[in-house]
C-alpha cells in the first residue's frame, strides 16, 4: 500500500448530546483508511455506527451530533470542517453514495431520468442536452431494459431492483473515486441483491473506484470485498483481510457475526452468551463487548482492549483473540 | 392524456349529488332560523288576515317537503326565487354582488400569497435570524387581529390621516361611470375598456379592502408553507440530494416544490371560506358583495337571497375544489397512474 488513501479516517469519535445526560458516542476512536481501488467492507449491527461512519465521512454528521475528535480526510480534504459549496462539489461528483431505500429517497415527484442528468449537469457543467445523454447512457449502463422509455418514469413507477439500478447510475455518473454503499441492497430480493451487487461491483472496479460497503449482511462482504471491518458499539473490533476473517475470524463478536448467519445451531449457542438473570454490571472502562463475550475473564472487565495487530494482517481489539479455526 | 380525462369526468359525476345534498342541508337549516318573513314585510301593525295571506301566498303554509320539492324544481331550472327586500330575483342580485366579493377575495388573496409564501419559504430555510423571529411574530399577530378591526385602523390611517385614499364607500367613486360589465371586476373591465379614470378610482377604493384581507390571510399561508417546507427540508429525499451535493438552491427548489400541494390546499379552503367570510371587511368598506346581502337576508327573514348565496358559495366551492385537484394533478406524478 504506497498509494495515500482515498479515504483516511483516523481516531475519529462522533457524538450525539443528550437531555441532561452523558452524550452518546455513536464512533469512539474509529480508524480507517481506503487505498485506492480497494473494496472494503464495514458490517455490524443496528446502532453500531456504520452509518454515521458513512455521514461522517461525508461530512454530513446528522444534527445534533459533532466531531468530538478526530478527522476525516477524502482525497486530500478534512471532510469534518469542510464549506458548505466545496462539500456540495465533493458529494455526489468525487464521493458518491448508493441509498438503501430508493423509492423513498429518490425524488418522487421527478422523472428519474432527470435525477440522473441532475447529477451530471451540476457537477460536471455540460450542457442540459449533453447531461440527458449521459443519463441515458447510464440507465443503459445499469441494465435497465428499455431505457429511452424509463428516462421519463417517476420513482414510484420502478420495481425495487430498477429503482436501485437507477440509484447506482446516479452515484456512477460523474465517476466517483469512492462509493459508499449504505446497507444498498437490504430491501431486495436475494436474486435481485445478487445481480445489483455484481452490477455494481462491475461498474466501481471499471472506473477505477474504491468503494465501502456497509451491510448487516456479513455474507455479502465476502463476495465483494478485499478486506472486511467490523464495527461494534462504535469501534471496529476487527479489520482483516476477507479470506483470512472467514477462514479464522479473530474476535469472539465476528464469531457471533458468522454464526448468525451460519446452518449450525450448535455453533451459534455456543458462541452466544445466555442471558444472565443476576449479573453484576458490567463497568465502564472494560471490554464494550464484554457484556455479550462468551470467552469474557477478568481482565475484560477492567481493561479496555486496543485494536493490536495480528499475523496475516489482521488486527483485533480483543485481549484473546480466538486462535483455532471454529467452523 | 387519458386518465386526466377519466379524472375529471369522475369529479363532474360527483357535483350533482354534492349540490343536491348541499341544497337539502341549507334549505332546513335556513327554515330553523326564527323569524317570520310576512311580519318583516307588513310591518307590527299589520292585521293577522293580512298576515296569514301573505304566509299563504308566498307558500310558507304548505308541507316543509312541498316547500322542498318546489324549491328544488325552481333551483333545476336557475330560479333561486325573488327577494322580498330588493324585490328583484335573486339570481339578478347575485349576478351583481358576487364579482365584487370575488374581486376583493381573489386580489386579497393574491397578496396574502405574495406575501406569506416567500417568508414561509424563507423562514423554513434559515432556523435562527430575524427573518424565522419576523415571520413567527407576524403568524401569531396575523392570527390574533380581527379582520374588520385591522380594516379600520387602515382606514384611519391611509384615509383619515394621510387622506391617500378615496372614502371607504363602495368599489368606484360615484361621481365615475363604473366600465360596462365584462368580467365583473371593475379593475379588470376599466382596464379592457381603456377606461384610466375608473380604474384609478376602483383601484383606489380596492386597496385598502385588499390590503386588510391579505395581510390577515398571509398568516395561515405562511405557517402552511413554512412547517411544509421544514418538513420536506428534513425528508429523505432531501438528504439524499444532499448526500449527492446538488447546488443548495436546487435543494431547496425541490424542497419547496414538494411542500406546494399542502399550499394549494390551505389558498383554496381560504378561498372558500373568504367568499361568504369576508363579510366584515365588506361591511366596514360598504363593498357591496355576496357576504352582506346574505347577512341582509337572514337579519331581515328574506329566505331566497340567503339559500341563493348557499348555492353560489357552493358551486362556487365546487369548482374551485375541482381546480385544486386538476393543480394536485399537475404537481404530483403519482396521482396520473
Amino acid at each position: 500500500m504506497v498509494a495515500a488513501p482515498i479515504l483516511d479516517i483516523s481516531d475519529l469519535w462522533v457524538s450525539f448530546p443528550a437531555y441532561r445526560a452523558e452524550p452518546v458516542r455513536a464512533l469512539k476512536g474509529v480508524d480507517l483508511a481506503i487505498p485506492p481501488g480497494e473494496f472494503i467492507g464495514l458490517v455490524g449491527e443496528s446502532g453500531s455506527g456504520k452509518t454515521t461512519l458513512a455521514r461522517a465521512a461525508m461530512g454530513l454528521v446528522p444534527p445534533p451530533g459533532i466531531i468530538e475528535r478526530g478527522q476525516v480526510l477524502f482525497n486530500g480534504r478534512n471532510m469534518g470542517q469542510i464549506e458548505d459549496e466545496a462539500r456540495r462539489a465533493v458529494l455526489g461528483r468525487e464521493l458518491a453514495m448508493v441509498i438503501a431505500n430508493p423509492r423513498a429517497e429518490l425524488n418522487p415527484v421527478v422523472p428519474v431520468g432527470r435525477q440522473i442528468s441532475n447529477i451530471v449537469f451540476y457537477h460536471l457543467s455540460v450542457s442540459r442536452a449533453e447531461a440527458d445523454r449521459r443519463a441515458l447512457e447510464m440507465l443503459r449502463a445499469v441494465r435497465i431494459p428499455d431505457a429511452e422509455r424509463r428516462f421519463a418514469a417517476y420513482p414510484h413507477e420502478l420495481s425495487g431492483g430498477m429503482a436501485q439500478r437507477v440509484v447506482i447510475a446516479i452515484a456512477l455518473a460523474c465517476t466517483p473515486k469512492l462509493v459508499i454503499s449504505d446497507d444498498a441492497t437490504s430491501g431486495l430480493d436475494v436474486t435481485v441483491q445478487t445481480q445489483v451487487l455484481d452490477l455494481l461491483k462491475t461498474m466501481v472496479a471499471e472506473k477505477g473506484a474504491s468503494a465501502l460497503f456497509i451491510t448487516r449482511d456479513i455474507a455479502i462482504t465476502a463476495h465483494y470485498c478485499s478486506r472486511i471491518a467490523v464495527i461494534f458499539a462504535g469501534e471496529i473490533v476487527e479489520l482483516a483481510p476477507v479470506a483470512t476473517f472467514f477462514e479464522r475470524p479473530a474476535h469472539p463478536y465476528s464469531i457471533t457475526l458468522l454464526a448468525a448467519f451460519s446452518h449450525s445451531p450448535e455453533l451459534r449457542l455456543r458462541w452466544t452468551r445466555p442471558p444472565e438473570v443476576d449479573a453484576a454490571p458490567i463497568p465502564a472502562g472494560g471490554c464494550a463487548f464484554a457484556a455479550r463475550c462468551v470467552r469474557r475473564r477478568e481482565r475484560c472487565l477492567a481493561e479496555a482492549p486496543l485494536l493490536r495487530p495480528l499475523a496475516g494482517g489482521r488486527s483485533v481489539r480483543c485481549h484473546f483473540p480466538v486462535d483455532e479455526s471454529v467452523t | 392524456m387519458m386518465p386526466l380525462v377519466r379524472y375529471i369526468a369522475r369529479r363532474i359525476v360527483f357535483v350533482v349529488p354534492q349540490l343536491f345534498g348541499i341544497v337539502l342541508v341549507s334549505f332546513f337549516l335556513v327554515k330553523l332560523i326564527p323569524g317570520d318573513p310576512a311580519v318583516m314585510m307588513l310591518g307590527p301593525t299589520a292585521s293577522a288576515q293580512s298576515l296569514a295571506e301573505l304566509r299563504d301566498k308566498m307558500g310558507f303554509t304548505k308541507p316543509l317537503l312541498e316547500q322542498l320539492t318546489h324549491y328544488l324544481a325552481d333551483v333545476a331550472r336557475g330560479d333561486l326565487g325573488t327577494s322580498w327586500q330588493t324585490t328583484r330575483p335573486v339570481t339578478e342580485d347575485l349576478f351583481q354582488r358576487f364579482p365584487a366579493t370575488l374581486e376583493l377575495v381573489t386580489f386579497g388573496l393574491l397578496l396574502a400569497i405574495a406575501i406569506g409564501f416567500p417568508l414561509g419559504v424563507a423562514a423554513a430555510r434559515l432556523k435562527r435570524g430575524v427573518t424565522r423571529k419576523v415571520a413567527d411574530y407576524y403568524g401569531l399577530l396575523a392570527g390574533a387581529l380581527p379582520d374588520f378591526w385591522l380594516a379600520l385602523v387602515l382606514i384611519y390611517v391611509f384615509y383619515t390621516v394621510l387622506g391617500w385614499i378615496p372614502a371607504p364607500l363602495g368599489r368606484i367613486d360615484m361621481a365615475i361611470l363604473p366600465p360596462p360589465t365584462i368580467s365583473g371586476s371593475l379593475v379588470i373591465d376599466s382596464l379592457l375598456a381603456g377606461d384610466w379614470e375608473a380604474l384609478r378610482s376602483s383601484l383606489g377604493h380596492l386597496a385598502l379592502p385588499v390590503l386588510t384581507l391579505g395581510l390577515i390571510n398571509a398568516g395561515p399561508i405562511l405557517k402552511m408553507t413554512q412547517s411544509m417546507t421544514e418538513r420536506t427540508l428534513s425528508s429523505d429525499f432531501v438528504r439524499y440530494a444532499e448526500m449527492c451535493g446538488l447546488p443548495r438552491r436546487v435543494v431547496l427548489r425541490q424542497a419547496v416544490r414538494a411542500a406546494l400541494p399542502s399550499v394549494v390546499t390551505i389558498i383554496s379552503v381560504l378561498y372558500g371560506f373568504l367568499i361568504g367570510g369576508a363579510v366584515l371587511v365588506e361591511i366596514v368598506f360598504s363593498w357591496g358583495g355576496a357576504g352582506q346581502y346574505a347577512v341582509q337576508g337572514v337579519l331581515n327573514a328574506d329566505l331566497n337571497p340567503v339559500l341563493g348565496f348557499v348555492v353560489f358559495s357552493a358551486v362556487l366551492s365546487l369548482v374551485t375544489y375541482l381546480i385544486v385537484d386538476l393543480i394536485y394533478f399537475a404537481l404530483d406524478p403519482r396521482l396520473r397512474a
